[in-house]
């Protein structure tokens, strides 16, 4: 198994962790929020909605600009 | 004789002079109406959003064109949440601590992960850029996940 196929089920293990919480979440398991929820629990004061809005433009100009 | 004594025929009489009477209204409730009650009005806002995803998605990387593209709704939508927010979906009171750091321990490893692999800049090790660009490099896919980071973004506005 090469380096980087051991990256890509790095990447692909994480993602599929974010997929599993949202879905624990969404069936209520756990205590668990959603990502809508924490989002918008975090974003309840302005600085932390100037971050995640910050965070959003960053993925944007990373991915679309560059 | 009392004034209005009409008696069943006057009565009959007074029903048919009305006119039909119409279904109560339906006044919509204070607030923003339903989301498909504007079809026209979403119609011309899809097809904006289609058509400015479509524009960024042809931009040259690294090119000043790209980059203000990418800034210009981040400036509108900045302005929209700080300066005229749209009804916002009310916020949990508050979240399981527990919960949430798993949460948090996730995305930190996705950036470890991801960083790690910038700094050591190989394609033995590549990045999620790497390996997504590759994936959103035809025009049209592009366009479709940039409509998709709008759209998120608008759903964070409304947060």
């Amino acid at each position: 198994m090469s380096t980087r196929t051991i990256t890509v089920i790095g990447f692909v293990a994480v993602i599929a962790a974010l997929v599993t919480l949202e879905i624990l979440g969404r069936r209520k398991i756990g205590r668990i929020p959603t990502l809508s929820e924490w989002l918008g629990y975090v974003m309840r004061a302005r600085t932390g909605r100037a971050l995640i809005l910050a965070g959003w433009l960053w993925l944007g100009w990373h991915y679309f600009a560059r | 004789m009392t004034a209005g004594n009409t008696g069943a025929d006057g009565a009959a009489a007074e029903r048919s002079s009305r006119p039909p009477e119409q279904p109560p209204t339906r006044r919509p409730p204070d607030g923003p109406l339903p989301l498909g009650a504007r079809p026209a009005r979403n119609a011309i806002v899809g097809a904006g959003v289609i058509g400015y995803a479509w524009l960024l998605g042809g931009a040259a990387p690294f090119s000043t064109r790209a980059l203000l593209y990418v800034l210009l709704p981040g400036a509108v939508l900045g302005v929209v949440a700080f300066a005229r927010p749209p009804e916002r979906i009310p916020p949990p009171e508050s979240v399981d601590v527990a919960g949430f750091s798993y949460w948090m321990i996730c995305i930190a490893l996705l950036f470890e992960w991801e960083a790690s692999a910038v700094r050591q800049d190989t394609p033995a090790h590549p990045s999620l850029t790497d390996l997504i660009n590759p994936l959103i490099a035809p025009h049209p896919i592009k366009a479709a996940a940039i409509v998709v980071w709008l759209l998120a973004g608008w759903a964070l506005v409304k947060r």
